[in-house]
């Protein structure tokens, strides 16, 4: 399945000169605007996007009774935080599940693409994969493995499969020495790959445990990761 | 049965390419994404969705419903090794080009000429010609959505606790129902408060009009056998009402 990512120059170009012709048309003949499609992309690189995701965990590892708020009723705890869109398209019904010391949760679409746009954007394309979709609700932990996850002996498996309306998304693990960080510098820990539960989330090394020297620098950089993912080039 | 809606636990596929995590793999991908996401913005039905959108006022020559329903509709009807051939947003040009030739927006012929065109001038321009009242529109529904959430239309059939089994409809042109957990024993853990109107009716396979939405609980060894699945593993999904039956009907 992998050597379907890969394709010869040509079949791109070929993609790329028709919905050029397509978008072209329909301007022409007033279906959209020359701004419509621009709109969009913009939304997904300033309003949707893990970035709230990443501070919506952030906030539930400093905050106990935040944490359960969110996760008795996540549209109204997100609602708090004030950030703009969180009801939007692929938001209207949300909804947190924690992993903990005795549970992991996956989230997962084997029908489609059902993602929770608001908090982590536009899922990546291995999330897209019928390999993942076939697989994650078969043996959830072989896949884990191969993301480099093990699930220790006994500890509970919980596969979201999203088939109506709710959108879910994964509160992970708040990290070991992670105690000294503050709520931007843990925001800045936590990738979309977390907040979908084939990931954890990594203690910080050992010479950024420290406040003074966890500096903004370091989670300007992790912005950049993030905004780079969206980019193709 | 059809192979789009049984993904879920197809065996011997290999690897899970982890290590694409990009969004889009080519920038063109970004264009359809965005259509399709207009498209679904200026849909005529949303002046009945939640919110109700001032859509008779959106200047826009599109006069047709287009949702997440339309697209997969195309993709579950699929033959399914094209299904399988094709990258995600490859299928999303082909069906919405389709589309727009089948509802008479363009020719076959135009869409064909002007590819051509590009092709040989990838860089030349769009035409300029922006509307301002339509991106707000896009701007609005992608703050505020489109939920089928209504008033209950009736008492809730399920409680919590409740163990139910899945239905076994036939395969019509699009579902809401993962194919694996068809004829599947379950138990109730969330009844969603209020009813859901699915964006269309999906004829033979149930979802039709309001609906309740329960979320239900599947132990991996009742779906794929006890030796054959892992341990400690449970499948929730999200099932309109239609999907299930009670255990005493069994």
């Amino acid at each position: 399945m992998s050597s379907l990512f890969k394709y010869d120059k040509d079949r791109e170009a070929a993609s790329a000169a028709k919905v050029r012709a397509l978008e072209a048309l329909l301007i022409k003949k007033g279906v959209l605007g020359s701004d419509s499609v621009d709109a969009v992309l913009r939304h997904f690189e300033t309003v949707a996007g893990p970035f709230n995701g990443a501070r919506i965990v952030a906030r539930a590892w400093v905050d106990a009774e935040y944490k359960a708020r969110l996760l008795e009723d996540t549209p109204k705890a997100i609602a708090e935080l004030q950030f703009p869109g969180m009801t939007g398209a692929e938001g209207e019904h949300m909804k947190a599940v924690a992993n903990s010391a005795t549970v992991h949760n996956l989230i997962i679409c084997t029908l489609c693409l059902c993602y929770p746009w608001p908090v982590l954007g536009l899922p990546p394309y291995w999330y897209k994969d019928p390999v993942f979709r076939s697989r994650g609700v078969r043996e959830p932990c072989a896949v884990l493995r191969e993301f480099g996850v093990t699930i220790p002996e006994g500890k509970e498996v919980k596969v979201w499969d999203s088939s109506a309306q709710i959108r879910w998304f994964v509160i992970p693990e708040r990290p070991a020495h992670s105690e000294h960080l503050n709520e931007e510098q843990l925001a800045a820990l936590v990738t979309p790959e977390a907040m979908m539960g084939v990931a954890l989330v990594p203690s910080p090394p050992p010479c950024l445990r420290h406040p003074n020297v966890y500096s903004i620098r370091r989670i300007c950089r992790d912005a950049d990761v993030r905004a780079t993912r969206f980019a193709t080039a | 049965m059809r192979l789009q809606h049984y993904l879920g636990g197809l065996e011997n596929l290999g690897p899970v390419n982890f290590f694409e995590k990009k969004v889009f793999m080519a920038e063109w991908e970004k264009r359809i994404f965005g259509i399709h996401t207009v498209m679904m913005a200026e849909s005529v039905h949303l002046d009945k969705s939640l919110p109700k959108y001032p859509l008779s006022e959106v200047p826009t020559t599109f006069k047709d419903t287009w949702t997440w329903a339309s697209l997969r509709i195309g993709a579950e009807n699929m033959q399914p090794f094209e299904y399988f051939k094709y990258r995600y947003y490859e299928k999303w040009l082909m069906g919405i080009s389709q589309f727009f030739i089948d509802r008479g927006y363009v020719t076959a012929k135009e869409l064909a000429t002007l590819t051509e065109h590009y092709r040989a001038h990838p860089d030349s321009p769009l035409p300029e010609q922006p509307n301002p009242a339509l991106k707000e529109q896009v701007v609005r529904y992608l703050h505020h959505g489109d939920s089928g959430l209504r008033a209950p239309a009736d008492l809730v059939r399920f409680a919590v606790g409740d163990t139910v089994y899945v239905t076994d409809p036939e395969a019509a042109d699009h579902t809401r129902l993962p194919a694996f957990l068809r004829n599947k024993k379950g138990t109730v853990t969330e009844v969603y408060p209020g009813a859901f109107e699915y964006f269309v009716s999906t004829g033979p396979d149930g979802l039709d009009g309001l609906q309740h939405v329960y979320c239900v609980s599947f132990l991996a060894s009742d779906i794929w056998g006890p030796d054959k699945s892992e341990p400690n593993t449970v499948i929730y999904a999200d099932l309109f009402e239609a999907y299930l039956k009670p255990a005493h009907s069994m």
